[in-house]
């Protein structure tokens, strides 16, 4: 075998070296990996979003129709770097970076017991919205109305509305992931179905979202990945 | 004699003191014999030039992209931008970033096509199983480079093939969330994702990648090219004891004691 080491080690060096080595390793590593690590660190260890933590106005409801989903698009403010709150705030006329996603709005769509689809949108709506809507009206539409977020649940991808004879689908352009108008999984790659904004409906008629996912159970919200 | 016979031995005579200082003081003449010189197989040859042909688009992307860095800003708000500026303003912008772009490709492809040489030849086996460790070790750095530098266009293309790219990152089992938060710089895609991608494509890979393309040089030279002992090792033997007597012979001729040829230079 070869010999890389030529003086034997004695129990003293031994310690005295690790210990140092210790020390000496931790001055070393922990700096330059918490400054590369950072977001994770912010993200996993201290919960925190580069997204604050407020209501984002999607659109007014009165623009849905009944038998298709319509699209908005939100604008999310991105506390990043550059785009971080308090350096817009100390520096010059820097706008701040924002992502975009496509909110996918729908009326809940049953199948009634003949097979034929019964569009819930409800009569105040189709009638014409007159705000300010009163509470009863807010939780109406609050159980009829999808809040989908257009990510699809395989990879990410932005899904777009196709057009049918009876209806439509939601179809993904990256690997054929196929939902319904509700949201609901259909066919193709992706393991459920798209994912719900939290999302409530306000006086003015309005829908508002949080920068998060409504995946039900006891999971409680859940940040969305990548978008 | 001509006066053009006389500048020609002239010149040879400089060239010869140029190579012979160098090879006194960094023993250059010697080492570009030991980098240049492989015997290669006689039987698919051709199929030989696969390793330098990645070495060669690797070195085009080296400096095709220091060239893009001229122009290239890595923001949110002016990445593409300056792509546009490079395409459509800047001299040969085209040429270069196109030579990038199409290396990049033809890199992969090349790779592949080493990679199945490679193992389809047995060169992966005893004592030649690192090299093959390092050369995956390359396949992986490459791939990771090609991955982040199609984040680097922030057009709707690289945006979207990275947030895929990084959705199957996120399945990876207990890591898969820290990786992408990692890459994306947070939680969402923004000004952070451009800025570590571009860190990541431009800096930390290329640093990593080009020790790992000098060992695997090193030990390509350190045990020679997968075949060439099966048909040239004895070949070469005989050719250098014929050398070397040959040379000896001449010297007895002489009448001067043979001292190798090393020692002969240092003479000299």
């Amino acid at each position: 075998m070869a010999e890389l080491q030529k003086d034997p080690m004695t129990r003293g060096d031994f310690l005295g070296f690790g210990i140092l080595g210790t020390i000496v390793g931790a001055l070393l590593t922990i700096p330059p990996a918490a400054f590369v690590l950072g977001p994770v660190i912010d993200v996993n260890v201290r919960g925190e979003s580069d997204v604050p933590d407020d209501w984002y106005r999607v659109g007014p409801i009165g623009e849905i129709p009944a038998k298709e989903p319509k699209v908005y698009v939100v604008e999310f403010p991105v506390n990043q770097v550059y785009s971080e709150e308090q350096v817009i705030e100390e520096g010059v006329e820097t706008p701040g970076a924002t992502i975009d996603n496509a909110v996918w709005t729908s009326w809940r769509e049953e199948i009634g017991e003949n097979g034929e689809a019964i569009h819930r949108i409800p009569s105040f709506v189709e009638s014409g919205v007159q705000p300010p809507l009163t509470q009863e009206q807010i939780d109406e539409v609050t159980a009829n109305l999808n809040v989908l977020s257009s990510s699809c649940a395989h990879l990410g991808c932005p899904v777009r509305w196709i057009v049918k004879e009876d209806g439509g689908e939601f179809l993904c352009p990256c690997h054929g992931g196929i939902y319904d108008i509700n949201g609901g999984y259909v066919g193709g790659p992706p393991p459920r179905g798209m994912y719900s904004f939290t999302f409530e409906v306000r006086e003015d008629a309005n829908i508002y979202v949080k920068h998060e996912f409504d995946i039900g159970g006891d999971k409680g919200p859940q940040q969305p990945y990548v978008i | 004699m001509g006066a053009i016979s006389k500048a020609r031995s002239q010149a040879a005579d400089a060239g010869k003191f140029v190579a012979d200082w160098l090879e006194h003081r960094a023993g250059i003449v010697t080492m570009m014999e030991h980098f240049l010189y492989e015997p290669v197989p006689k039987r698919g040859a051709w199929i030989y030039t696969l390793g330098s042909a990645t070495l060669f688009l690797i070195t085009l992307q080296f400096l095709t992209g220091i060239l893009l860095l001229f122009y290239y800003v890595p923001s949110t708000d002016h990445a593409w931008n300056s792509i546009y500026y490079i395409m459509n303003e800047a001299y040969f912008g085209t040429l270069i970033r196109g030579i990038h772009y199409w290396s990049a490709n033809f890199l992969l492809a090349v790779i592949g096509l080493h990679m199945a040489q490679v193992f389809f030849s047995g060169g992966y086996k005893a004592p030649r199983e690192l090299n093959w460790v390092v050369g995956v070790v390359l396949l992986l750095l490459v791939v990771i480079i090609a991955f982040t530098g199609y984040a680097l266009r922030w057009d709707q293309d690289g945006v979207w093939a990275t947030v895929v790219g990084m959705k199957i990152g996120s399945y990876s089992p207990f890591v898969g969330a820290y990786t992408i938060q990692f890459l994306m710089g947070g939680d969402t895609i923004g000004p952070a994702t451009v800025s570590r991608f571009f860190a990541i494509h431009v800096w930390l890979l290329p640093a990593a990648l080009a020790p790992f393309i000098g060992i695997h040089l090193y030990l390509l030279r350190r045990h020679g090219v997968f075949g060439d002992e099966m048909e040239y090792r004895e070949r070469l033997a005989k050719l250098q004891e014929r050398q070397r007597l040959e040379e000896y012979e001449q010297y007895e001729d002489d009448g001067e004691p043979y001292v190798g040829r090393r020692d002969r230079a240092d003479r000299d």
